[in-house]
C-alpha cells in the first residue's frame, strides 16, 4: 500500500464522519503476520533449502534401496559369476563385476548397508554419550566439571584417527569395533554443546524462579534443555553421520576396517586400486556412492543448521 | 544558518521477505551550535535516519532524498570516498554500546589516534600528545596508562568516554550521539550526560542526540523531533514539546516518564500495543492502531503537518478543523 | 603472559603423559604380539621366546611400562622390532619427507583458503561467493582417499601428465599437495568467509567507518584481524596433521614419510615403532597447539584474561 497524501483542498473537504473518535479498538493488539511454532518455522526454512531436500531424498532412497535390493536380487555379495569376471557395466551387472566375478552393484548395496548402519548407529551412540556426559558435567559443576572437561580436552587434543587405528588393532576388524572406535571421541562436540547449555540454563532466571517455587532442578533442566539446546545438538549429530561414514570408509580403505569377503565402500575402492588402469569402473562406482552420500549428509547438515538457527546463516 | 538540512529522506532495507520502509519522507534541520533531540521508541527509524544522512548504512539499504546539505554543501550525492573526509573530522559519532563499539584487538591509543592520523595527518608522537589531551578532556584519570590498554580492560563508562574522545578528536562541527547512555548504569549515565553537557557548552559544535529517554532530551536539547513509524509526528522546542505537545504519541511518551512529584498510587501510563510492522506500514497514520483518539481518517490518510508556531509542527488529524478538540490527560 | 604459557605447557605435559600411558597399555592389549607363534609360523617357539626376552617382553607389563618411561626420558624410543635400526633413527629418517609435503600443503591451504574466504565475504551473494561455497562443499564432502584416487586416475593414469608415485621431481609433489590441501582449503575458506562476514557486521566496524577509515583499511585492519582469530586456532591442528604425514596420501603416492610407515608398522605389529610414532605425533600436536595458543594470545588480548 502506498502512502496517501491529500492536497489542502481535498483534506479540508473530507466528510465529518471521518473525524469521529473511537473505531474498532480491538485491532490495536493485532499481530500483523501469522505467528508460527518454532518447529513449523524450522521445517519451512528447511523445505526452502533445495540442496538439503535433495540430500534428504537421496538418503531415503539409498536407505530403501540397500534394505530391499539385497532381499530381491539374484546375486549375493560373495557369489561369483565365473562367466563374467572383470566385466564392465551391463544390463545384467549394472556396475560390472570384480576380479572374482562378484556383482559390483550388489556389493555396493551391501556396502551402503554397512556405511549407513555405522553412520546412524555411531551418531546415535555419540548423541547419547554426549548428552549424558555434557549434561552431567554441566549439572554437577565445580570440581567434577573441571576434571570431566580436562579429560575431554586431553582426548580431543589428539587426532581421533590415532585412537581409531589403535582401537581397531585391539578389537579386530569388524563392524562392532569400527563403531566402538568411532564412538571413542566423536561425542565430545555434542558434550561441549550440552554442557555449556546446561551451565547457562542452571544460572538462568527462569530455572532459578522454578527452583524457588520448589521444582526439582534436574526436572527443570530436562524440561528446558530439550527445547533450548536441541538445535545445536541436532546439528552436531547430523554432521557426525557423514564423519562416521567417512572414517569407516577410510579404515576399510587402509585395510583395517571391514574385512573380505564382506564389502564396504572403502574396501571396494581399495581393492580396485591395483586394477585401476584396466578396470576403472571398479573404482568409479564405489567412489560415486561415497561422494553422493557424503554430499547428501553434508547438505542435510547445512540445511538443518540454517533452519534451526537462522542467525548462523551467513 | 543551518548546519544540516535534510529534505524528504526515505530509507528502506531489502531483506529476504520484502522491503522494510524504515524512514518515510522526513525533513528536518539542525542549526549551527544547536542541540537537537530525536526521540522515539525502538524501530521508529531514529537511528536509521542519522545513519542514512551520514551514509553508514549496510549494503542492503536504499536511501533517497531531495537534498541533504551539510555546512552549505550538498552531500546526498557524494561518493563514499568524499563522505569519508567528513566522517570523523566534520561529523563525529558516538554509538550506543561502548562494549561493542570499540575494536577489541587494538589499544585505546591505536583507535583514538586513527582519526587524527587520517584527517589531520599527524605523526605518531603528536597524535599521541593530542590523544592524551583528549583523554584529559573527557575526564579520564591516568591517561598515559589508559592509552596502552585494550577496550576489555576498561569499564563501560570509561569506554564510552573513549568513544566520545574519538568523536571529538578532530573538533567536528556536528556530533551525533546515538543513545549514548542507554547501555550504561544509571550513575554512569549521569556522568556521561554531564560530560556531554560540558562539551556542548565548551564547543560550538551542533549536537544531535538520539534517544528514547525524554529525561535525557530535557537535560541536553533545545529542540526535539518525535519520530514514530519512520515519520516525524511532532517537532518543536523543549518548552513546546514538554508543555504544549499536541500529538497523542508525544502525550504517551510524556506520560510514561516518572515524575519527581509522582503521587502515591499514581501509575505510569504505558502506550499499549506494538510499533507498526514496517514491512507493511499502514496507509494512514502509523500511530493510528495504538491511538486512543483514532478516527476513520487516521486509518485512510497520512496526516499532513500543521505548523503551530515558528518551530512547533505536528502531523495529526486532530489538528483538522472538523476534528473534535481533545487535550492531554495525565 | 608467562602464567598463561606455563599453564598451557602443563596442560600439554599432562596430555602427553596420558597419551603415552593409554597407548602403552592399548599396545599390550592387542592380540598377537610381534613374536607370537601365530604371527611367525616358521620360527620355533623357543627361539621366539628368546627374542621376546631379549626385548624385555617377558617381564610384567607394569615393569615394561616403567622401563619404557625411563628410556623415554633419556630420549630413547627403543629399537624397531621388525626393521633394522632404532625408532628414533626411523622417525628422523622419514619425518622430513612428510614435513616437506605437509609444509607445502599448509602454505598452499593458507594462500588459497584465506583469500578465497575473503573474496567470498566481500562479494557476498555474487558469483565468486557461490563458487567458493560450492568448492568448499566439495572439499569438505569428498574424502581425501577418494580425491587421491580420482586425481591420480585422471592425471597419472589417463592423461599421464603427472607421476603416480615417489618424490623425484617437483611434478611429484603436485598431486599429494593438492590432495592434502583440499579439505583444509575448504575449511579455511568457509571459516574465513563466515568470520569475516560476522566481523563486518560488528559495531566497531561502524565506529571505524564513522572515523573516516578507508574501506580498504576497514577490511584489512579492523575486520581481518578479528576474522582471522579462528583460523589461528585451527592452525595448530592443521600444521600438526599435515606435517606428520597423511596415512592415505602417503600410501597412495608412495611417499616414504611417517604416515606411510605408521600404517606399515601397524600391519607389522611393530610395537616400538607404533609407540614411537604415536608419541612423536602426540608431541608434535601438543607443540603445535601450544604455539597456536600463544599466537592467539598475542593477537587477541582477551584470551589471556579468560585463561588466567
Amino acid at each position: 500500500m502506498s502512502v496517501q497524501i491529500l492536497d489542502n483542498n481535498a483534506y479540508a473537504a473530507l466528510p465529518e464522519d471521518m473525524f469521529v473518535i473511537g473505531i474498532d479498538e480491538s485491532h490495536a493488539e493485532d499481530i500483523p503476520r501469522p505467528s508460527t511454532t518454532y518447529w513449523h518455522d524450522v521445517w519451512q526454512r528447511f523445505r526452502r533449502d533445495r540442496l538439503a531436500v535433495i540430500g534428504l531424498v537421496v538418503i531415503v532412497i539409498m536407505t530403501l534401496m540397500c534394505i530391499i535390493i539385497p532381499m530381491v536380487s539374484p546375486y549375493t555379495y560373495d557369489g561369483s559369476d565365473y562367466m563374467n569376471m572383470n566385466a564392465g557395466p551391463s544390463l545384467q551387472h549394472p556396475c560390472g563385476t570384480d576380479q572374482l566375478g562378484r556383482d559390483q552393484f550388489i556389493r555396493i548395496m551391501y556396502g551402503a548397508r554397512i556405511s549407513l548402519t555405522i553412520g546412524f548407529v555411531a551418531a546415535a551412540i555419540n548423541f547419547l554419550i554426549g548428552v549424558l556426559y555434557g549434561g552431567l558435567s554441566g549439572y554437577l559443576g565445580g570440581r567434577v566439571d573441571m576434571v570431566m572437561m580436562r579429560i575431554v580436552d586431553i582426548l580431543s587434543s589428539l587426532p581421533s584417527l590415532l585412537y581409531i587405528v589403535l582401537i581397531m588393532l585391539i578389537f579386530g576388524s569388524n563392524m562392532g569395533s569400527v563403531i566402538l572406535a568411532l564412538c571413542f571421541t566423536s561425542w565430545i562436540g555434542t558434550a561441549r554443546v550440552v554442557r555449556s547449555e546446561v551451565m547457562h540454563l542452571k544460572h538462568s532466571e527462569y530455572v532459578l524462579a522454578g527452583r524457588l517455587a520448589g521444582a526439582n532442578t534436574w526436572h527443570l533442566l530436562i524440561q528446558h534443555l530439550i527445547p533450548n539446546a536441541m538445535g545445536p545438538i541436532i546439528v552436531s549429530t547430523a554432521f557426525l553421520i557423514p564423519g562416521a561414514i567417512f572414517s569407516e570408509a577410510f579404515l576399510s580403505f587402509l585395510g583395517i576396517g571391514i574385512q573380505a569377503p564382506r564389502a564396504s565402500w572403502g574396501s571396494l575402492a581399495n581393492a580396485a586400486i591395483p586394477v585401476m588402469q584396466m578396470y576403472p569402473h571398479l573404482m568409479l562406482f564405489p567412489v560415486i556412492a561415497i561422494c553422493v552420500t557424503m554430499f547428501s549428509f553434508n547438505f542435510i547438515g547445512d540445511g538443518l543448521r540454517d533452519a534451526l538457527d537462522p542467525r548462523l546463516k551467513k | 544558518m543551518n548546519l544540516l538540512e535534510v529534505k524528504n529522506l526515505n530509507t528502506s532495507f531489502h531483506i529476504g521477505v520484502g522491503t522494510v520502509q524504515a524512514v518515510r519522507g522526513i525533513s528536518f534541520h539542525v542549526a549551527q551550535g544547536e542541540s537537537l533531540g530525536i526521540v522515539g521508541e525502538s524501530g521508529s527509524g531514529k537511528s536509521v535516519t542519522m545513519l542514512s544522512v551520514t551514509g553508514l548504512l549496510p549494503y542492503n539499504a536504499e536511501i533517497s532524498s531531495d537534498s541533504i546539505t551539510f555546512d552549505g554543501r550538498e552531500i546526498s550525492g557524494l561518493s563514499k570516498k568524499e563522505m569519508r573526509k567528513l566522517h570523523g573530522s566534520e561529523i563525529g559519532m558516538i554509538f550506543q554500546d561502548p562494549m561493542t563499539s570499540l575494536n577489541p584487538l587494538f589499544t585505546v591509543e591505536n583507535q583514538l589516534t586513527e582519526p587524527l592520523k587520517i584527517h589531520r595527518h599527524m605523526d605518531k608522537a603528536s597524535a599521541r600528545e593530542k590523544a592524551l589531551a583528549l583523554l584529559r578532556q573527557v575526564d579520564i584519570p591516568n591517561p598515559e596508562a589508559r592509552l596502552k590498554q585494550y577496550p576489555h580492560e576498561l569499564s563501560g563508562g570509561l569506554r564510552q568516554r573513549v568513544m566520545i574522545a574519538i568523536a571529538i578528536a578532530c573538533a567536528p562541527k556536528l556530533i551525533i550521539a546515538d543513545e549514548p547512555t542507554t547501555a550504561l548504569d544509571v550513575t554512569i549515565q549521569a556522568q556521561i550526560l554531564e560530560l556531554l553537557q560540558g562539551l556542548k557548552r565548551d564547543s560550538r559544535a551542533s549536537i544531535i542526540m538520539i534517544t528514547h529517554d525524554m529525561g535525557v532530551i530535557a537535560s541536553m536539547c533545545s529542540r526535539i523531533l518525535v519520530m514514530y513509524g519512520g515519520t516525524i509526528c511532532e517537532q518543536g522546542d523543549v518548552r513546546e514539546i514538554f508543555y504544549g505537545a499536541r500529538h497523542p504519541y508525544t502525550w504517551g511518551l510524556l506520560n510514561s516518564i516518572p515524575k519527581v512529584h509522582q503521587k502515591r498510587g499514581e501509575k505510569l501510563v504505558p502506550i499499549h500495543g506494538t510499533p507498526p510492522d514496517m514491512l507493511q506500514p499502514p496507509a494512514g497514520c502509523p500511530f493510528a492502531p495504538r491511538c486512543r483518539y483514532c478516527m476513520p481518517v487516521c486509518r485512510a490518510y497520512m496526516p499532513p503537518e500543521t505548523a503551530l508556531s515558528e518551530t512547533h509542527r505536528v502531523a495529526c488529524h486532530l489538528m483538522h478543523p472538523k476534528a473534535p478538540k481533545v487535550t492531554r490527560e495525565d | 603472559m608467562l602464567k598463561y604459557v606455563i599453564k598451557r605447557l602443563l596442560a600439554g605435559v599432562l596430555t602427553m603423559v596420558v597419551l603415552i600411558t593409554v597407548a602403552f597399555f592399548m599396545m599390550h592389549a592387542m592380540p598377537g604380539g610381534p613374536f607370537s607363534p601365530s604371527e611367525e609360523k616358521n620360527v620355533p617357539p623357543e627361539v621366539l621366546e628368546r627374542i621376546a626376552a631379549s626385548y624385555g617382553l617377558d617381564q610384567p607389563v607394569w615393569q615394561q611400562y616403567l622401563t619404557y618411561w625411563k628410556n623415554l626420558l633419556n630420549g630413547d624410543l627403543g629399537v624397531s622390532f621388525k626393521t633394522v635400526g632404532t625408532v628414533r633413527e626411523k622417525i628422523a629418517g622419514h619425518f622430513p619427507y612428510s614435513a616437506q609435503v605437509g609444509g607445502l600443503a599448509v602454505m598452499f591451504s593458507l594462500l588459497i583458503g584465506i583469500p578465497m574466504g575473503l573474496i567470498a565475504a566481500l562479494y557476498r551473494g555474487k558469483a565468486a561467493d557461490m563458487a567458493t561455497l560450492a568448492l568448499a562443499t566439495v572439499g569438505i564432502s569428498v574424502p581425501v582417499f577418494v580425491l587421491s584416487l580420482l586425481l591420480s586416475y585422471l592425471f597419472s593414469v589417463k592423461l599421464k601428465w603427472l607421476p603416480t608415485y615417489g618424490l623425484d621431481s617437483w611434478a611429484c609433489y603436485i598431486l599429494p599437495v593438492v590432495c592434502l590441501s583440499m579439505n583444509p582449503i575448504a575449511y579455511i575458506a568457509r571459516q574465513t568467509r563466515s568470520s569475516m562476514l560476522e566481523a563486518l557486521e560488528q559495531d566497531y566496524i561502524r565506529t571505524a567507518r564513522a572515523k573516516g577509515v578507508s574501506e580498504l583499511m576497514v577490511v584489512a585492519k579492523h575486520a581481518l584481524k578479528n576474522a582471522l582469530t579462528p583460523i589461528i586456532t585451527y592452525l595448530g591442528p592443521l600444521v600438526a596433521g599435515l606435517l606428520t604425514g597423511s596415512f592415505v596420501v602417503e600410501s597412495r603416492f608412495a611417499i616414504p614419510g611417517l604416515g606411510y610407515y605408521f600404517v606399515r608398522s601397524i600391519s607389522d605389529r611393530d610395537y616400538t615403532m607404533i609407540m614411537g610414532i604415536v608419541i612423536f605425533f602426540g608431541l608434535f600436536v601438543v607443540i603445535c597447539n601450544l604455539v597456536s595458543d600463544i599466537l592467539l594470545a598475542i593477537v587477541d588480548p582477551r584470551v589471556k584474561l579468560a585463561n588466567e
